[in-house]
């Protein structure tokens, strides 16, 4: 593995998105923002646009870096360097992994810190956010094995339809249950054993996946 | 030797490309055990019809197809255990390449630069401005032929020793096409690097090639040295008797005939072959030389012919 290719595909792939990069990162600022605003309607509405905008970077990000190589060829103009398949491969998941880390980091911050020192805040809900940003993480690394695997636009989208259904499910299941919603009343953030062994499934789910999309990408024998 | 999925390449110092009993199925193409051997220092023009492989072939030499059977080595390495190695050393050019369409061209040369420590700055400034190419200008304001020459200036300022070019005269216009040409004759003076280009443009393999490979259908037909080509096809003219066929000489074929005109043509030709001819009983009105596409054309139809045979 040649650690100096890979640097420099990863740099120009974070400068061709810096753009999206900027606008996502403000948005998840703003979003965050409003999200713990003690006017519950505002705030509802705050909530909905930190999923949104983790959901529209994921797929933006995932189309940008990833898809679109094939469909634009720039894939052959990468390929013709002196990098290997696996210094391409490294270099890519790396890439669209931290592009998207970089606006749910930032709401995942933002809404922590916030909820953590707003007196109107209740602190409680910290457990429940950590699992819903991680449910959204793992949905992402679904995805990005989709395209992967796929090179398919269609199949991507299909699968973060299919990743939005299964959201709604899980946070009205989340919400509906009696531990789960009494800890979010709480002034101080209590790791259930529930709420712990969620957290457990969904970083195991994603690290399996992230896995599996540098060893599909890596066994691959035709390139364009 | 080296020994790559079962296949046994012999690799020669002073080869520059060897593909030995390289075969790639696709649902509606197969590429059947092909073998080249191209030496250093040498210009190699593939000539093939739409849909041939030549583009497979080319893809499959940069790793970047991986081949159902056989090897293929590069400047002496097997390209599958040296891929990236191999391709510091391979300007590679194919009309299915793209830039950053929102990037601009001086972009694209600080980004290759980076990848290439022995990158040309001069040899790079100098092509920009033979090409009549705008570093600050966008590659989505970019017209083909613009694209064309600023994706062979990043290959060539990086000066490689091996040059694999798909087509890269398709579409020019004739004052484009007269500058990329112009600007890989320069290439082929120096006389350590290697050229092996496709195109449908007989003429510019002609200009350029010191050896020629046909290729159709997925297989190599005929592979040899340019004049060794132009040397020893001819077409043959003759008058001939109405109960005349042709004699069975090896290397000849019937391209047309008329009444009693018939036009042969043959990459055997010799005395002997003549004298056979007069003795069945035809009038020699002419031998001509043919020009490289005749002699492809012939080459393709006398081997498609043999295969429904």
């Amino acid at each position: 593995m040649n650690t100096q290719a890979i640097g420099i595909l990863f740099l120009k792939d974070l400068y061709l998105s810096r753009r999206p990069l900027f606008a996502y990162f403000a948005a998840g600022v703003a979003s965050s923002a409003i999200s713990v605003v003690p006017q519950p309607t505002l705030a509802f509405a705050g909530f909905i646009l930190v999923l949104t905008v983790a959901i529209g970077s994921g797929m933006h990000l995932l189309g940008e870096l990833l898809l679109s190589e094939g469909s634009d060829q720039t894939r052959t103009f990468i390929l013709s360097l002196p990098v290997s398949l696996l210094d391409y491969s490294v270099a890519k998941i790396t890439v669209v992994l931290t592009t998207f880390l970089v606006p749910w980091c930032t709401m995942l911050a933002c809404s922590l810190v916030l909820t953590a020192v707003l007196p109107w805040a209740k602190a409680g809900a910290i457990p429940v956010l950590l699992v819903i940003f991680l449910e959204l993480l793992a949905a992402y690394a679904l995805q990005l094995v989709t395209a992967v695997v796929s090179q398919s636009t269609g199949w991507t989208i299909g699968v973060m339809v299919a990743c939005n259904v299964f959201l709604n499910l899980f946070l009205m299941t989340l919400f509906q249950n009696p531990e789960v919603s009494e800890s979010m009343k709480g002034t101080v953030p209590a790791f259930s054993p529930l709420i712990v062994r969620i957290i457990a499934i969904e970083v195991a789910f994603i690290v399996v996946a992230l896995g599996l999309a540098l060893a599909m990408q890596v066994r691959k024998r035709d390139l364009v | 030797m080296i020994h790559e999925a079962g296949v046994a390449v012999s690799t020669k110092p002073e080869s520059a490309i060897t593909l030995s009993h390289v075969s790639k199925r696709y649902r509606h193409f197969a590429l059947a055990d092909v073998s080249l051997d191209f030496p250093r220092g040498t210009v190699v023009g593939l000539i093939g019809p739409n849909g041939a492989g030549k583009s497979t072939i080319m893809r499959i030499m940069m790793g970047l197809v991986a081949p159902d059977s056989g090897a293929v080595s590069i400047l002496g390495q097997p390209i599958s255990s040296n891929e990236a190695a191999a391709k510091r050393e391979i300007g590679y050019f194919s009309e299915d390449i793209r830039l950053y369409k929102r990037e601009s061209i001086g972009w694209h040369l600080q980004f290759v630069r980076s990848v290439f420590p022995g990158w040309d700055d001069d040899y790079a400034a100098q092509l920009l401005s033979r090409f009549g190419l705008n570093a600050e200008q966008q590659v989505k304001g970019l017209s083909h032929g613009q694209r064309v020459k600023a994706v062979l200036l990043l290959i060539l300022a990086r000066r490689p020793m091996l040059l694999i070019l798909d087509e890269p005269t398709n579409g020019l216009d004739p004052v484009a096409r007269h500058e990329v040409l112009t600007e890989l004759m320069r290439v082929v003076e120096d006389e350590n690097r290697t050229i092996l280009f496709s195109s449908h443009n007989t003429q510019d393999v002609e200009k350029l090639s010191d050896s020629i490979t046909f290729i159709d259908r997925g297989q190599v037909i005929a592979s040899r040295g340019r004049d060794e080509f132009l040397e020893q096809w001819r077409r043959i003219r003759l008058q001939v008797p109405a109960d005349w066929t042709v004699p069975g000489l090896p290397g000849f074929r019937l391209e047309s005939q008329f009444r009693s005109q018939r036009v042969l043509s043959s990459d055997h030709f010799d005395q002997v072959a003549l004298d056979a001819l007069q003795a069945s009983g035809a009038t020699l009105e002419g031998v001509e030389r043919m020009t490289l596409e005749e002699i492809f054309v012939s080459s393709v139809m006398r081997g498609r012919e043999e295969k429904s045979a």
